[in-house]
């Protein structure tokens, strides 16, 4: 396996990419009683417009399909649930679904390597038949009105409603009930076959585990693969620009919630990302973080409370910054973070504040080598986008005042925002 | 993981987690005080006061700066109900040292005095907090109180437990009430702060790769020598004390019904309540749960459908989100399920997997510093003296004789509906 240490946190991962295609990571933790595995597959809900390998023409699927499809991989043939069998060994067993991945993951103390059985198992054998796809239709459906009494859902999804004008990022990832409503087990099989491909998938494993005598119980438990050749996905042109720059949605909530959004020009080299992410973090933190200036006026003035929060969100074709929180000038909120930026941009980043920052960044990327979920959660998602997770570390050093000059030039532009505001 | 606890003053009492699995150390402080209707506002508007300014480090600016300095170490605050009793928990969290570019650096010892400080040298103007800090936060926890109902699930299982803890201490929000905000100012929830920190109970913590020295840090540390000796005043036991309430039906704005039923389980004793935790796996506490079973994967009515069990007081409470026209059904099929659990309906397999699933979490207390504490803490409060492995035992030893004879007992207390 590939040895690829990391002296600042003092981990390691061990890295193999098997003749059929999957890649395998582990990252032991000695001591950790708690072992945990995630197998995913790089396929999420954005993914809507793609050939079937073999086929030549393109394929449409509903939106939500992805994470139907995730539900139902735990029936099998014999009638059992996959979930109740693994809950019934006493492990934590789960699945999601994002914009970009879908995984299946569950954590222990005892029967890791029969519920490594189930796992493996579950994954490699789908079972759909109408009766089934038709049952979950109900279950999902009241997920779906769950997600529609959550208004902090709602605000994000609207945020991605007039950022994008095709991207599917902007669409709902469990989908509508008007959209589940026209799956079917053939068009499942049809996303499975395609996508559910060990070339498209990896296993990360954290805990307490040599590494090479993990590979060989992941080998033994791999069925045989046809290597499919690439997968080939469509997505339609997204513009540059936003869509609109306001949207307003009527929910019954204590005061106004918002979210600012930025559309950012994505990028798919994965050391620019890593470097732009980590600058990104470090401006948010500049503009809107506990110790800056404006969220020092916006508390005092009363007009947020609480924290503001700020994030990147990011793949190779779709980038954003989300700026949330609940206050009740929502309005207000963002012409002062406009103020801001353009104030930055004018005087200039104090090379005193970017040290400060730089250092809070560097201490929260090092707790993140506490717990073995994330961990594994962690390497997995950034594998999927060419990342190796260490380079965090790695690049902070590479980042200085000229370089986050130049990304708050580029990507904070005032033409490229929006808001979304939930209220009463 | 080694724990030792002392005590460093009468009512005062010092936990060292002693462990080197982790990259961070974390500490911990928790005021108890009793649960109050005439208290409860004033002593969560103290936690949002004191986090606003010390008199070492006078604005919130100044604190954040002081954390980004180390290394990002992260300072939270928040309120808790434990049993009949206020929980104010502040907590720091730090990168160890050895994980850190230079290594001259002592972040724990700094982080150590800034919380300290925070919490027992408050800024003080003119024998008050400072106004401008107290009339803010006034208005920020009015608008954390109203804003309870933003998250609408919570919110149903808070109202089902205000309905069953009518007038009493378990009943209280734990942020308090907007309509006492009005008589609070800095002159008299200063005065409150000083009765608070006079008489709650104290407990200190520290988890991580930590030596002797640092309980002489925080014993000599000047806030804490300031500190005098106290008989705590705390509800040490918590009273058995619902009022049965039926059925509740509220409306709001929500597309989906959020149902939630409030349970009294009975216990007769402390050791009677690991049987409970079995009964409530059994019950609503997995995925091979009856509720969860019966109510979502037979009949589709849901995507949530569980129950949690609150050992304090001894409930549980069973949630589910359903379409508001299967409110009949779905708490039939719930009904349903406590007579089949009363019937003895359930399997001796189901109880050795309802063992295992939380034998399992009980291993990794000490894989993750915050639950350790909470561990460590509840042992504390209850008076509980079971290490880890004294408490695997016992999980081990429920037998579904057991878990019948905690059926027979549970009854539905509050029905409560949240509908449109």
């Amino acid at each position: 396996m590939q040895v690829i240490e990391n002296s600042k946190v003092k981990e390691t991962l061990y890295l193999e990419k098997l003749e059929n295609g999957l890649t395998v990571m582990v990252i032991p933790k000695k001591g950790m009683k708690k072992k945990y595995m995630i197998w995913g597959t790089n396929y999420g809900s954005n993914e809507n417009v793609f050939i079937v390998p073999g086929e030549n023409t393109k394929t449409e699927v509903p939106n939500g399909i992805a994470h139907f499809l995730e539900h139902k991989l735990f029936e099998q043939e014999n009638g059992t649930n996959s979930l109740d069998t693994l809950t019934a060994l006493g492990v934590d067993a789960n699945a999601f679904t994002t914009n970009d991945m879908t995984a299946y993951l569950f954590g222990c103390t005892d029967n890791f390597y029969p519920a490594m059985d189930e796992l493996m198992d579950y994954v490699q054998n789908p079972y759909f038949t109408d009766e089934n796809v038709e049952k979950e239709k109900g279950i999902i459906g009241q997920e779906i009105m769950m997600y529609d009494d959550s208004p902090d859902w709602k605000v994000y999804l609207n945020t991605m409603q007039i950022l994008y004008h095709n991207h599917p990022v902007k669409i709902d990832v469990v989908g509508t009930i008007d959209s589940i409503s026209k799956i079917d087990k053939e068009i499942l099989y049809k996303c499975y076959h395609t996508f559910y491909n060990l070339s498209n998938m990896a296993i990360a494993v954290c805990g307490d585990f040599e590494p090479e005598k993990m590979l060989e119980e992941i080998k033994k438990r791999l069925k045989e693969n046809k290597v499919e050749g690439n997968i080939q996905t469509f997505y339609p042109e997204e513009p540059d620009t936003i869509v609109k720059e306001k949207i307003e949605q009527k929910m019954e909530v204590s005061r106004p919630m918002y979210t600012i959004g930025i559309k950012v020009k994505p990028t798919d080299n994965p050391e620019e990302m890593v470097k732009r992410d980590i600058a990104i973090q470090i401006l948010l933190e500049l503009l809107v973080g506990k110790s800056s200036r404006l969220y020092k006026e916006l508390y005092n003035k009363g007009i947020v409370f609480g924290g503001i929060g700020a994030n990147y969100e990011f793949s190779e074709n779709y980038a954003h910054v989300l700026i949330s929180g609940q206050s009740n000038e929502p309005e207000q909120v963002y012409s002062k973070v406009k103020e801001e930026i353009n104030r930055q941009k004018q005087e200039g980043i104090s090379e005193a504040d970017f040290q400060r920052i730089k250092k809070k960044l560097y201490g929260e990327y090092v707790k993140d080598y506490d717990d073995v979920e994330s961990i594994a959660n962690m390497f997995l998602a950034n594998y999927f986008m060419g990342i190796n997770s260490f380079e965090y570390l790695n690049q902070i050093d590479a980042i200085d005042v000229e370089y986050l000059t130049q990304v708050l030039n580029d990507v904070f532009k005032e033409e490229k925002m929006v808001i979304s505001i939930v209220k009463n | 993981m080694n724990y030792t606890k002392k005590e460093i003053k009468k009512g005062i009492k010092l936990h060292i987690l002693n462990t080197d699995k982790f990259k961070t150390n974390l500490v911990a402080i928790f005021l108890t005080t009793k649960l109050e209707r005439e208290t409860v506002t004033a002593n969560a508007l103290i936690s949002a006061v004191l986090r606003r300014g010390s008199n070492t480090l006078k604005t919130q600016e100044e604190i954040s700066k002081q954390l980004e300095e180390l290394y990002g170490a992260s300072f939270d605050c928040g309120i808790d109900k434990t049993g009949d009793n206020q929980v104010l928990k502040f907590y720091i969290e730090t990168v160890n040292d050895t994980f850190l570019p230079q290594t001259n650096e002592t972040i724990l010892k700094k982080a150590i005095e800034n919380i300290l400080d925070i919490i027992l040298n408050p800024l003080i103007e003119d024998n008050g907090f400072k106004k401008e800090y107290v009339e803010q936060e006034k208005n920020n926890m009015k608008q954390r109180i109203e804003g309870r109902v933003d998250n609408k699930r919570r919110y149903a299982l808070d109202r089902c437990i205000e309905e069953m803890y009518q007038g009493k201490p378990f009943g209280l929000y734990r942020f308090g009430y907007v309509e006492d905000l009005k008589d609070i100012n800095e002159k008299n929830l200063y005065e409150r702060y000083k009765q608070l920190i006079e008489q709650c109970k104290i407990d200190i913590f520290v988890s991580g790769n930590v030596n002797e020295e640092v309980a002489n840090i925080i014993a000599e540390n000047q806030n804490i020598t300031n500190l005098e000796e106290r008989e705590p005043i705390y509800n040490q036991e918590s009273e058995k004390n619902t009022v049965k309430q039926g059925e509740k039906i509220e409306t709001m704005d929500v597309m989906q019904g959020k149902l939630v039923v409030g349970l009294d389980v009975n216990s007769q004793s402390e050791d009677e309540k690991y049987n409970v935790m079995i009964y409530n796996t059994i019950l609503g506490g997995s995925a091979n749960s009856k509720i969860f079973q019966n109510v979502r994967e037979k009949a589709n009515l849901a995507y949530e459908a569980s129950s949690r069990y609150f050992k304090y007081k001894d409930n549980i409470f069973i949630n589910c989100g359903i379409e508001i026209s299967n409110y009949e059904k779905a708490l039939n099929l719930i009904k349903k399920q406590l007579e089949d659990m009363k019937n003895g309906n359930f399997t001796e397999e189901e109880v050795e997997n309802a063992k295992k699933a939380i034998i399992s979490s009980i291993k990794t207390i000490d894989d993750e510093q915050d639950t350790s504490i909470t561990y460590y803490f509840g042992q504390e409060m209850s008076g509980n003296q079971k290490s880890v492995d004294e408490y695997i035992e016992r999980i081990g030893k429920v037998t579904k004789d057991d878990v019948e004879q905690v059926a027979h007992k549970v009854e539905i207390n509050t029905i409560y509906f949240l509908r449109n």
